[in-house]
């Protein structure tokens, strides 16, 4: 069973995105920061992130350029945002996510995505 | 290959801190290229009343994190006008650590950001007022609620009213019941907000 982070210190957002994902069969856990995500990611084994960008203590973008450079996970992390800007979308890609995504993320959007990252679907 | 020794973080010895300590000097060494003399300096301007503007300016090109932190501390004891004008100035960069090094700061100044509070809440700019609603979060102010209820019922924009919601559901009481469910009612096609209304509502039912 492939193993999903959630990243994102809004509770009912975490509760909102694990509703779904494991209705479709996936593993999840969360943090509710980058610090904590750290911790998890040095501990554990996780297929997939979903990252917010604004958290309190470490936002996203510090906490996957961090991911990144200390070689802790490569694999594919797709991070949510409420920021539509073309800036914001290039700093994530700059930090490591491979999708950016803007808010609000609907079910079959945020599972469609999943696939595409995990290779379970071809675009 | 020849190694290249890293050079120590000058240290800044009491009596050197003693040279010259006056509001005006201490601004001089918020400037100062060495880190530890600009936390110095940030920790001093507590005592310096009219000290804000030099702090808030310093804060927005601060690059040292631990440095910020002694600001931000020192903008927070201080806080006057030009410390939340320079607060609320910070929730508009495009650095992210900065805009939530912010939010946590404003938090701490309840009385001082409440009389501002709607008037962020109806900002132009639609991540300004989800950052007004994250200011909310742990604002220890009467007023937060029907602040909240105020969005949830006016806001157009669907990510400010998330925002709100996801808030309401750990602070919200009957109050906010009616509010709740026109939100759900304004955003039909909107899942996370059905989802959100609904966790909040059973929440303020069991309580």
């Amino acid at each position: 069973m492939k193993r999903i982070l959630i990243v994102d210190d809004a509770a009912t957002m975490r509760m909102y995105y694990r509703s779904i994902l494991e209705g479709a069969g996936y593993q999840v856990d969360e943090a509710i920061n980058g610090i904590e995500a750290m911790e998890k990611s040095l501990q554990e084994f996780f297929d997939l992130y979903i990252v917010d960008v604004n958290m309190p203590k470490q936002d996203g973008y510090s906490f996957l350029s961090e991911l990144r450079s200390r070689d802790i996970s490569q694999n594919p992390a797709m991070m949510i945002s409420t920021e539509a800007s073309a800036n914001d979308r290039m700093r994530a890609l700059v930090s490591g996510a491979n999708l950016y995504l803007v808010k609000p993320i609907k079910p079959d959007q945020l599972l469609t995505n999943c696939r595409l990252l995990l290779g379970e679907v071809h675009e | 290959m020849a190694f290249i020794k890293k050079q120590p973080e000058k240290v800044i010895e009491q009596c050197e801190r003693k040279r010259e300590r006056n509001c005006a000097s201490f601004e001089l060494q918020l400037s100062d290229p060495n880190p530890t003399a600009r936390r110095w300096a940030a920790r001093d301007l507590a005592d310096c009343l009219d000290s804000s503007a030099a702090l808030v300016a310093q804060l927005l090109r601060e690059q040292n994190s631990s440095v910020r932190e002694i600001i931000l501390t020192t903008l927070t004891k201080l806080g006057d006008e030009v410390a939340v004008a320079g607060l609320v100035n910070c929730l508009r960069s495009e650095d992210a650590a900065l805009r939530n090094e912010a939010i946590e700061a404003m938090k701490m100044l309840p009385d001082e950001v409440a009389p501002i509070m709607s008037q962020l809440l109806q900002d132009t700019d639609s991540d300004v007022r989800i950052f007004a609603v994250n200011v909310l979060e742990s604002l220890q102010h009467e007023q937060v609620e029907e602040w909240l209820n105020e969005v949830i019922e006016h806001d157009a924009h669907v990510n400010v009213c998330a925002t709100a919601v996801d808030l309401l559901g750990e602070v919200g009481t009957s109050y906010s019941w009616e509010a709740l469910e026109n939100l759900k009612a304004r955003f039909p096609d909107e899942p996370y907000i059905s989802f959100a209304s609904d966790l909040a509502l059973k929440r303020i039912r069991g309580s």
